[in-house]
């Protein structure tokens, strides 16, 4: 077979059954609760925080915690699918395989993406009916767009968690915690202008803080020349994320021939 | 009194399949077993991969409870007196997992006396002799996670004797453990055996049910098809010697040509290797096909030859392809 | 009894081994609720306070700390004991898997105290917090019963958890709808009325409240005592359906087979 097409081929299919994998034994409601339950009542939770500090307006909150969806998926789910193949063993026939790597790799994020897309698309008309979002001045296309790209910059640090959780047994841990700081620092809750200067330079580091910054923007109708320079410095710190989290998978592939250290749990 | 009683005991598992919309599917993991294990007897159950021996004794063991049928352990019953029956028994899995990996094999066997409600001055001298026994002593205090598989099965085992337990269950114990760690746990099963235990014991390796059991249950497709002495086994089906023959694959049709006419007379198997033909012919008169074949020996086609009886895996290849063709 | 205390012991001592001293609590037990309350103040800052809400946003936050702690460690103890074959052996013991878990929930409770007494200890170190003027004694009772409540809750869940693995993953849903109806992080008269008739029956929510008149101070000491009541009869509810429950459990576990899958 032609290698492109191979690689196009196996870049889908092992994205399909990896992500089918993780979902296999859930039921529909099982699969809603754990996309949509923690995120819905973690936002009700800062809602009513904000307003016990006197913060009476929760559409902030509530369009930080639906433009954290995606993020959720892309380092969650996917540091889960790559953890996965270690617990359940199979691991050691997927680095044993001829399978080109940046497909098998880079694939897991493909079905995580577009969860992530699908859960917004759900979360959006649930606020407004429920919260009263007012969409009338949203520019729907650069919306769209900047979700997108959250999906997809925030499979940087899900390649990166993977990694960690490969190679650690409480990993898994570590990214639970990560995705709890999100709720902290990339402009979740609050803008990052409230957060001290040192944390505000982690946040400008992260991905998906301008992106979610800038849909923010889009939703109240921002044009794309506002937009360019977030959506250019989310592309670009993306783009680091995703490269350095397969290259570190490559490079601890390589030190495990040597040490074994993909072996031992 | 017998040791274990199983009376058409039946295990259908419902599983559900799909997504959007979830089929049941039930499947029949045991159908209809039955079989009385006299007490200090050591009862063997074979079988092949699904035919039901693990899930017989989950259900003996009362870790699942049976769809349908009964069963009792030294008197008590299955259903109804599973804290009496759970002090009595002691059983291991095949496999490793089982144990808390993160603690030593002398805490992990410290928390299973506590269990098993043992008294601290019993337990102080019952887990190392137990650990002595499996030849862990002298790793009493590493964490399990360092040990290999086959030391974590011996382990089990220690578990599964802490209380004294007057009948034991062991799945499939030497699957995974080296020849020489193999001959020893029989070696303890025997002893076990001796010292008035009943033993159940599953297995897949022919040569350890028929040196170590009393009787044996041979089951299929959630059902025994035979149950007997080894002895009786290999009566049941026709007796039968094995002329094992390997000639190089240039002599083949040599003794092809010689085999031919003594159709009737015998069953054949073969086998192609790279440079050699094996053949395997079952007879019920061996010194017939000997006479038969002479010519071929005297002319140096045939490289090696030898005579032997049916072993227990003959016997249970045979039995198990007989209910296969009446299933 | 004496044997029953053994038992206890060494389960305590297996469970702090096992699931306690590790990375996972250190998320459970100190990170999580310092997100929380960093977000609660955070959210105060920018709505104009000077000075954090100390009751409700740090030591809220270390009692969430408390109730995901508690909730976590218990699903994953029956998580990876079903996982790694060991449920089987220990619902095949003698003991019952009700005592097991009992014991397991209180050790549970008793570490993710740690939680709160850092909320606490941060609420005193860096924002000048006294107990000047409480009603220590009071407070002490209250804390005793959030204690209990949690764990009778706890052992209560235990059931689901150890039901099938499905209905086990539902118990995780459970931890912010119950930190967001019982207000950890707030009073819950912010909530609108309707929903606080929700968490009526949750002996957390009471515990909690008769924990916030002490810490606030209020002098109405009638409806601190109709708190504790209510948390107990709650929490004591609670225990005795978990009772009623863990029959059918016992038996639902070993008819479906699911003690040892993945």
């Amino acid at each position: 077979m032609n290698p492109v097409k191979r690689w196009i081929r196996l870049y889908f299919i092992q994205a399909w059954f990896s992500y089918r994998a993780l979902f296999a034994w859930s039921t529909p409601f099982n699969y809603i609760a754990s996309k949509l339950g923690f995120p819905f009542f973690s936002m009700l939770l800062f809602i009513f925080l904000g307003q016990s500090v006197g913060l009476n307006d929760p559409v902030y909150i509530v369009i930080g915690n639906i433009l954290l969806l995606p993020s959720l998926n892309g380092v969650m789910g996917i540091s889960m699918t790559i953890g996965g193949e270690k617990q359940f063993g199979a691991l050691s026939y997927l680095l044993g395989s001829p399978a080109p790597r940046s497909a098998v790799f880079i694939g897991r994020a493909f079905f995580h993406i577009i969860d992530g897309f699908i859960a917004v698309l759900v979360a959006l008309p649930i606020a407004i009916l429920v919260f009263h979002l007012d969409l009338s001045q949203t520019n729907f296309l650069l919306l769209a767009l900047c979700v997108l790209l959250v999906c997809i910059t925030s499979t940087g640090l899900g390649f990166i968690m993977g990694v960690v959780t490969l190679l650690s047994r409480d990993g898994w841990m570590i990214t639970s915690t990560l995705a709890l700081a999100f709720y902290v620092l990339i402009g979740v809750n609050f803008p990052i202008e409230a957060l001290p200067g040192w944390l505000r330079g982690i946040s400008l580091s992260l991905p998906m803080t301008r992106g979610i910054q800038a849909a923010r923007m889009a939703l109240a109708g921002a044009d794309f020349a506002t937009l360019a320079p977030l959506i250019a410095g989310e592309i670009i710190i993306g783009a680091a994320y995703i490269l350095f989290g397969f290259a570190l998978f490559r490079g601890v592939e390589q030190i495990s021939f040597r040490n074994g250290a993909l072996d031992n749990l | 009194m017998n040791a274990i009683e199983a009376t058409t005991l039946k295990k259908v598992f419902v599983n559900r399949r799909g997504f959007w919309q979830q089929k049941r599917k039930s499947t029949v993991a045991v159908e209809n077993v039955s079989f009385q294990v006299d007490q200090g007897e050591l009862f063997g159950v074979l079988g092949p991969n699904g035919a039901g021996k693990t899930t017989t004794v989950k259900m003996l063991t009362t870790i699942l409870l049976p769809t349908c049928g009964s069963g009792s352990i030294l008197g008590f019953d299955l259903a109804k007196q599973t804290v009496e029956i759970r002090k009595r028994i002691g059983f291991t899995f095949g496999g490793s997992r089982g144990l808390y990996s993160r603690l030593t094999a002398k805490e992990n066997l410290q928390y299973f006396a506590e269990l098993y409600a043992l008294k601290p001055d019993y337990s102080r001298k019952r887990i190392p002799e137990m650990l002595e026994m499996v030849g862990l002593l002298s790793r009493a205090d590493d964490r399990v996670e360092t040990f290999s598989s086959g030391m974590q099965q011996r382990l089990h085992l220690a578990r599964a004797l802490l209380h004294d337990p007057e009948v034991l269950f062991l799945d499939e114990p030497t699957v995974g453990i080296d020849p020489v760690g193999a001959r020893e746990l029989r070696q303890t099963i025997r002893a076990l055996k001796q010292s008035g235990k009943t033993v159940l014991l599953t297995t897949h390796y022919m040569a350890e049910a028929e040196d170590l059991c009393d009787r044996i249950a041979i089951v299929n497709h959630g059902k025994v098809i035979a149950l007997d002495t080894p002895t009786a086994l290999r009566k049941r089906i026709r007796p039968e010697s094995v002329i094992e023959i390997t000639v190089s694959l240039d002599k083949a049709s040599t003794i092809e040509q010689l085999i031919k006419p003594l159709d009737g007379k015998l069953r054949v198997e073969s086998r192609v290797t790279e440079n050699e033909h094996h053949y395997s012919l079952y007879t019920p008169a061996p010194e017939s096909i000997l006479e038969a074949l002479a010519p071929s020996l005297q002319a140096k086609v045939i490289q090696g030859l030898q005579v032997r009886n049916q072993t227990m895996e003959d016997v249970y290849i045979a039995l198990i392809g007989e209910s296969e063709r009446d299933a | 009894m004496r044997d029953t205390l053994r038992f206890a012991l060494r389960q305590i001592s297996v469970q702090l081994q096992i699931r306690t001293f590790n990375l996972y609590s250190l998320l459970l037990f100190f990170i999580q609720p310092a997100i929380f309350s960093a977000v609660g103040m955070i959210l105060s800052r920018a709505a104009g306070n000077a000075k954090p809400d100390l009751i409700y946003t740090v030591i809220g936050g270390g009692i969430l700390g408390m109730w995901s702690g508690m909730l976590f460690t218990s699903t994953y103890d029956i998580r990876s004991d079903r996982r790694d074959g060991i449920l089987e052996l220990l619902v095949a013991s003698p003991t019952p898997l009700r005592r097991i878990e009992y014991v397991r929930t209180f050790t549970n409770i008793a570490a993710s105290l740690v939680s709160l007494l850092m909320a606490i200890g941060a609420a005193i170190a860096i924002f000048g917090f006294t107990f000047a003027g409480m009603n220590i004694l009071l407070l002490l009772l209250a804390v005793g019963l959030l204690l209990y409540s949690l764990w009778c809750l706890g052992v209560f869940l235990a059931n689901f958890l150890a039901w099938s693995r499905l209905s086990g993953s539902l118990v995780d849903f459970l931890e912010l709808p119950i930190a967001f109806l019982c207000g950890f992080m707030y009073p819950i008269r912010v909530l609108p009325e309707w929903l606080q008739w929700i968490s009526v029956v949750v002996p957390v929510r009471w515990a909690l409240q008769a924990l916030d008149s002490i810490l606030l101070k209020t002098t109405k000491l009638d409806n601190y005592w109709f708190f504790i009541s209510m948390s107990f009869i709650t929490a004591t509810l609670f225990w005795l359906l978990s009772v009623w429950f863990n029959r059918k459990v016992d038996d639902h576990i070993r008819i479906t087979g699911e003690l040892s899958s993945i």
